[in-house]
């Protein structure tokens, strides 16, 4: 055959390209900060990372998880046969049957690609991503055909010089797209930032079952805090935005996105990119930020992101409820990255929007976001006759607060769990006026230094007692207890060895011990919300629907819920940037309740019930777990 | 936190931590029934507060350190046996159990009591002066009894700190025994006892010192007082100061209550309780002065009403801790629900003032418009629960007092309720009642129930006048008739009703009848329809005369509220007139001739006049209850044995077909606002 060379050297040739791409799309994650990670322990992970970690992921939907299997399993076998087949020249019979049944494979998942893409819905970007099914088939059914001579089926040269024209011509586009694409950074680019994230992502405790939640701590006292432009994410940060495959899952569930307002965790993350690649927003080829054209936004590695590539208000319609980390097939982190810009526009430029600044000030002047008198704090207590830390110096357990102390909506929170407490005779003190505000707002409103000021101050006074257990009523200061206050615990060690629980957690320990008689419930119909720092989180998931059982409440459960529950809208401090949007997420989840049919949502977390009872009646009603449960305990007779 | 921050911020009295700033002041309640004794009554209606989150209660208003005061006549606590003391330690329970605080007022009232019962005591004073309002002689009190009745106000703080109260609070106010020998008034002695202002003060203050010498320093000991006597010859506002800084000084005082009046004369007793023709806090200053020269936190009740008056009290700084009492008996849930941001739903006191009217009869203390007060023992409830029973279909005709309770508690419980009007507008009598000059105030318990039927969503429908068919054709499960009475003018025809002669109250405080310009009024109930009708006319400028054939107009009301009325009236010149009956009246030369006759000497009058007014009463419209009687399965009967006892009527349970028929109010017979209330709750609650 005359062109016996052009194959093995098109593939060469695209190789190449691959390798200089790959260098490339390198030498752009590197601009990024260094990061401490193990890189060799972290590709040997990394198939197991991809198989089981993020598989679980993608098997939710499990059309694509089967299709991606075939076509992304069968493209990596095949490929490789090729190296040795057309490139190399091996000449094996067997070689040439595998890479015919990889072919095979490939082609049977690309036509469900295809599929996929003939009716795509709205969360998957088109633009490229619709030219793929067909670069997939077409490279399937190349070297389907290119391979039949190898194994035999067919004689060598058979076709004749046109199909050698069109052969070339299609092994030429599908390898544009399937290796240099890949590197370059096509729709395939997802293959090897993927891979590559799952090997170096910033959080390896993610694989393998566990939770990484905490925000990771801002190194105070630089020159600049926070991300400015887009080199100042971490590196892996950077490799972590390329792996986006534009899946859209993270826009389905984002409530921010939902609520009309200006943001959509997939255009975020497809912006980040633009920003450290360089560029412009106008291949994006995805759902918008909501009510915001495409088009405009333009960024560049060194260039300060909050000027023209995202607007601020962006950022802040942000509820950091997770739904987006939680469902990401990629693993790919948007909080962080969120927290991370936000940093610098509160820290550096101090545009904090709304009430956002004024909140800051008074955590900083009274330890309470609301600037209440400090003294004040324990003023919900004065008929509970609760001890003091101060004056019992131990107690089995600490009953944390929170600023809930401050409300009174709250209060009836509080002072339903002291009666649970009382009532199974736990030893229980609280900190009164020592206790501040876990800080949980000015982190997550990207004030790290006051964040911090508060964890030490905080952790100061907790190391002064003794206490086996940390119970509170607030999911966001569980958060910071539990997963955030460790970073700055290594001196006092006042929390290492403290189990810090969600008292949804413990007042089911109660019950299962048999230390709460609980009448049977006997209202309506009874829904449940999950509290993203409860749920997505912290995973507790089991606790308050077991509580409910045992008052005989069969939970009439809403569509999102659990692992996908959706946001209050009550976290990340977004009520108080308040960033307009077309509707009020509240609202939304309210209706979630109502689809129910459930006259009572039960909640397990103060911000929610504030954010839920704020929605106009009539609605059902919302109570606290621990309202619920002492609305049905027995006391024992006087 | 809220608006009403102020509110909730926990204060100290001595040691003991109040949740907030909100007091049940000292009230005698009337339910110490056997001999004195603390019941199970009395233990709920404290606990009730407490639940529903008041920061202190002070029970037991004028309870009886001493055998010789008497306390059967208001059914006071008697403290002066140690057989009270298991009692209080359930009442403390009940009411620590809620995070709240109880203390009790302790006294001997001296003169101002009743002698003709119990052990027949002979009252005594400082001098022997009699008390005008009690019709109360006394003797001039003795050394030796002095000093018993200090040894027993000492004994009965043993008691009461030992039955784990929290504090004790003695009475130097409402002129009893303590603040009778303060009073130049009526302590005329010479000895050591009185003449100067140490005379005066000694025996009150070696009542505190063998009180506090009992109890020790830490346990809560106050002192109620006056702020000013509003009596020439009495203490006034700057004597008061001279007072309280006098015993603050001793240290032994750690709060005082202040209340503006004396209180031994008709006039004065009704300030001391303001009812609805006062202004908000009318006496403040009075407290405010106090605390200027005091250094212990200071109380003050009368007239605080609402939270936002509370708030502004609080945060200008002019008392400490403000008393809501009579609020607190309309609504003991009055904390919980500015907690639970249900302010709207808080039923507000409209000081009717039926509470302290029945205590001065004798009587136990009731809330005009809430009748679940005192009556949680016997399961009443303030808040009303859904049913977990079958949602009933209920109508309910006439939208008055009687009626509006019906639908509110029918729609708490879950039914689907429609309230039927015939006017224009609903409160039935109660829009009359408010008409009145300095009575407007009552309007708020028709409004109260009409906010809440609005928020519970029941079908309401004015201007419809209900008829046998409009009510089957509902359907009703349950059908309530609540539609009330209408003027009795024709039980003499030789008044002329039929022709015109005479109108009725109801006519001129609707204003259907113009005022005419030289009035009578005939007025045979002596209650409170017959003097605002007077009130009004006079208001317009008509020359009034009210006549009665009872012992006097306004007999029939109560002590702190006729008084007010006869300011009133007595202001704007209305003659009033006892002992004689309308005979008869007719029309000569375009006036009007009312023939009066003397009841005892029937001796006949005439009065010339353009306008004869007759307040006779009224009788129940009972027509539409005899329409629907004969097709309802219970046949309009209400079972007396289970609505006297708050239990369900049996009519409830049974299986049967067909709609049960209730009537209450004033269509069954002319009561007040209480009673049709009263029987719409306890036949509701358990629909
Ligand atoms: C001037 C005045 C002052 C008073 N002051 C006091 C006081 O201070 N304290 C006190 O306790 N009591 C007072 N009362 C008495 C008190 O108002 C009545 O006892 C009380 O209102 C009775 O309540 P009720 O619901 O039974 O009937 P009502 O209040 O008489 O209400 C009956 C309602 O039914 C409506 N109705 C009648 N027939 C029909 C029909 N067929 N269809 C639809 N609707 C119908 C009427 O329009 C009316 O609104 C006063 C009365 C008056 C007139
Ligand atoms: C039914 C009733 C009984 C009362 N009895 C007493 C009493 O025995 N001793 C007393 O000091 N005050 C008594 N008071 C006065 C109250 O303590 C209080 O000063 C008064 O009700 C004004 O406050 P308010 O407007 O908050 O109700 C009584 C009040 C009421 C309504
Ligand atoms: S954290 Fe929640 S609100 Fe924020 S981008 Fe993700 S899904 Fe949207
Ligand atoms: S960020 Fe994750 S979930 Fe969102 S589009 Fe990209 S891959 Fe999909
Ligand atoms: S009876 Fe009247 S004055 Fe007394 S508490 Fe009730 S509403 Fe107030």
């Amino acid at each position: 055959m005359m062109f016996d060379w052009l194959t093995p050297t098109l593939i060469a040739v695209l190789l190449v390209l691959a390798g200089i791409g790959a260098v490339r799309r390198m030498n752009l994650w590197r601009a990024g900060q260094a990061d401490k990670v193990d890189l060799i322990a972290g590709l040997m992970a990394m198939p197991k990372r991809y198989l089981h970690d993020l598989h679980h992921v993608v098997e939710r939907d499990k059309y694509i998880s089967r299709t991606h299997v075939a076509t992304g399993g069968g493209f990596v076998l095949a490929m490789l046969l090729v190296v040795f087949v057309h490139l190399f020249g091996v000449d094996s019979k067997v070689l040439a049957w595998l890479l015919l049944a990889a072919l095979v494979m490939m082609f049977y998942g690309a036509v469900f690609v295809f599929k996929r893409r003939l009716n795509p819905p709205s969360r998957l970007s088109k633009g490229p991503w619709m030219r793929l099914p067909k670069s997939l088939l077409t490279f399937s059914i190349t070297f389907f055909v290119l391979t039949l001579p190898a194994a035999g089926v067919l004689p060598e040269g058979f076709g004749g010089g046109l199909l050698t024209v069109v052969l070339s011509f299609c092994i030429l586009a599908s390898l544009v797209e399937m290796l240099f694409g890949m590197t370059w950074g096509g729709p395939m680019k997802h293959a090897f930032a993927g891979a590559l994230h799952l090997a170096f992502h910033r959080r390896p405790e993610r694989f393998g079952g566990g939770r990484s939640t905490g925000l990771k701590a801002a190194v105070l006292g630089e020159t600049s805090h926070g991300v400015a432009k887009p080199t100042d994410f971490k590196w892996n940060q950077l490799l972590g935005f390329d792996a986006c495959v534009q899946c859209g899952r993270c826009e389905a569930v984002c409530p921010a996105f939902a609520a009309g307002q200006p943001l959509n965790p997939k255009k975020l993350i497809q912006d980040m990119v633009v920003g450290f690649a360089g560029g412009t927003d106008e291949k994006y080829a995805g759902s918008p930020y909501p009510n915001v054209e495409v088009g405009n936004a333009k960024g560049g590695p060194d260039q300060i992101i909050t000027d023209g590539l995202i607007h601020p208000d962006t950022l802040w319609s942000c509820t950091t409820c997770r739904a987006c980390v939680e469902e990401c097939p990629m693993m790919i982190e948007h909080v962080d990255a969120i927290v991370d810009m936000r940093r610098f526009l509160t820290l550096e430029k101090g545009d904090t929007p709304n009430k956002g600044a004024q909140v800051l000030e008074n955590i900083i002047a009274t330890d309470n976001p609301n600037g209440f008198s400090p003294s004040s704090r324990t003023h919900w207590a004065a008929d509970q006759n609760l001890n003091l830390m101060k004056d019992v110096q131990q107690a089995d357990v600490l009953f944390w607060v929170s600023d809930g102390a401050f409300d009174m909506r709250s209060q009836r929170i509080l002072r339903a769990f002291v009666k649970l407490l009382k009532a199974a005779n736990v030893d229980v003190a609280i900190l009164g006026d020592e206790e501040l505000d876990s800080g949980d707002v000015a982190r997550r409103l990207g004030d790290d230094a006051t964040f911090q000021n508060l964890a030490k101050r905080n952790l100061a006074i907790l190391s002064q007692y003794r206490f086996k257990t940390i119970v509170t009523t607030d999911p966001h200061a569980f958060h910071c207890l539990r997963n955030e206050y460790a970073d700055f615990d290594s001196d006092l060690n006042a929390l290492a060895s403290v189990e810090v629980l969600h008292h949804t957690t413990f007042l089911n320990r109660l019950v299962q011990e048999g230390r709460l008689q609980l009448d049977t419930f006997k209202g309506g119909k009874v829904t449940y919300h999950d509290p993203c720092y409860l749920g997505r989180y912290n995973g507790e998931y089991d606790a308050p629907r077991e509580l409910l059982a045992s008052l005989g409440i069969d939970v009439a459960e809403m569509e999102r819920s659990g692992y996908r529950s959706r946001c209050c809208g009550g976290g990340g401090g977004a009520p108080i940037t308040d960033i307009p949007g077309e509707r009020r997420i509240a609202d939304m989840r309210m209706e979630d309740v109502v689809s129910t049919g459930a006259e009572l949502v039960a909640v397990g977390c103060q911000q929610c019930t504030a954010m839920l009872e704020g929605v106009v009646e009539p609605r059902p009603v919302v109570k606290d777990i621990a309202e619920i449960l002492a609305g049905q305990l027995i006391e024992e007779a006087h | 936190m809220s608006q009403y921050d102020a509110l909730f911020e926990p204060l100290n009295i001595n040691k003991l931590t109040i949740r907030n700033r909100i007091v049940s002041t000292a009230h005698a309640e009337v339910y110490a029934t056997d001999g004195g004794m603390t019941t199970d009554r009395y233990v709920k209606y404290y606990e009730e507060k407490a639940k529903g989150g008041c920061g202190l209660c002070i029970c037991g208003g004028s309870s009886v350190v001493s055998i010789d005061s008497p306390q059967s006549w208001w059914s006071s606590v008697n403290v002066s046996t140690d057989r009270i003391i298991p009692h209080f330690q359930n009442l403390a329970d009940a009411v620590h159990k809620h995070g709240g605080k109880i203390m009790i007022q302790i006294t001997h009232m001296g003169r101002r009591s009743r002698w003709d019962g119990e052990n027949w005591p002979n009252l005594m004073s400082p001098s022997g002066i009699r008390e005008p309002v009690h019709r109360a002689t006394c003797k001039t009190i003795e050394e030796e009894e002095m000093w018993r009745v200090i040894a027993d106000f000492a004994q009965a703080a043993r008691r009461a700190k030992e039955g784990g109260l929290d504090g004790v609070e003695l009475s130097a106010v409402h002129q009893h025994l303590i603040d009778q020998f303060w009073s130049p008034r009526v302590n005329k002695r010479t000895d050591e006892w009185g003449g100067t202002f140490e005379g005066r003060m000694k025996f009150g203050m070696e009542v505190l010192k063998a009180v506090r010498a009992e109890v020790g320093p830490d346990f809560v000991v106050g002192m109620r007082i006056t702020g000013d006597e509003f009596h020439p010859d009495g203490l006034n506002h700057d004597d008061m100061k001279q007072i309280a800084k006098y015993y603050d000084a001793t240290n032994m005082v750690d709060y005082f209550g202040v209340v503006g009046s004396g209180c031994d004369t008709h006039n004065t007793l009704a300030n001391v309780i303001p009812n609805m023709s006062y202004p908000p806090e009318p006496f403040l200053h009075l407290a405010a002065g106090i605390k200027e020269v005091v250094n212990v936190p200071v109380i003050h009740a009368q007239n605080i009403k609402d939270p936002n008056q509370a708030k502004r009290i609080l945060e200008a700084g002019y008392v400490d801790f403000v008393g809501m009492t009579r609020a607190h008996i309309a609504d003991p849930h009055f904390i919980a629900k500015i907690k639970m941001d249900q302010v709207d739903q808080i039923r507000q006191c409209v000081g009717a003032n039926y509470c302290i009217d029945r205590q001065y009869q004798g009587l136990d203390v009731l809330c005009v418009q809430n009748a679940a007060t005192s009556r949680e023992y016997m399961g009443l409830p303030h808040i009303i629960e859904k049913t977990t029973g079958m949602i009933r279909n209920v109508v309910v005709i006439g939208g008055g007092p009687g009626g509006l309770e019906a639908a509110r508690v029918a729609a708490e419980r879950g039914h689907k309720v429609t309230l039927i009007e015939k006017a224009a507008e609903l409160g039935g009598q109660i829009v009359l009642a408010s008409k009145a000059p300095q009575r407007d105030q009552i309007a708020g318990i028709s409004r109260w129930l009409i906010m809440e039927v609005e928020r519970l969503g029941v079908d309401i429908r004015l201007n419809t006048e209900a008829d046998e068919n409009l009510v089957q054709a509902l359907k009703p499960d349950v059908c309530i008739l609540t539609t009330g009475g209408r003027p009795f003018l024709d039980q003499n025809p030789e008044w002329g009703a039929a022709e015109g002669l005479v109108v009725s109250t109801w006519d001129i405080l609707s204003g259907k009848v113009e005022p005419g310009k030289n009035v009578l009024i005939y007025d045979t109930i002596c209650e409170f329809s017959g003097m605002s009708a007077a009130d009004y006319l006079a208001s317009k400028g008509s020359l009034v005369e009210l006549v009665t054939d009872d012992i006097k107009p306004g007999v029939g009301i109560g002590g702190t509220t006729f008084p007010t009325y006869y300011r009133s009236l007595y202001e704007k010149e209305v003659i009033m007139t006892s002992d004689m009956l309308l005979e008869k009246v007719y029309r000569e030369d375009g006036k009007l001739v009312a023939v009066l006759e003397n009841e005892y000497t029937a001796q006949r009058e005439e009065r010339v006049v353009d306008q004869v007014v007759v307040e006779n009463g009224t009788k129940p419209n009972e027509a539409l209850y005899y329409a629907l009687k004969e097709s309802s399965r219970n046949k309009g009967q209400i079972d007396n044995e289970a609505l006297f006892a708050i239990q369900p009527q049996p009519v409830l349970s049974q299986d049967a077909e067909g709609m049960i028929l209730w009537r209450l109010g004033d269509s069954v017979s002319q009561r007040n606002i209480h009673a049709a209330m009263y029987d719409a709750l306890r036949l509701c609650k358990d629909l």
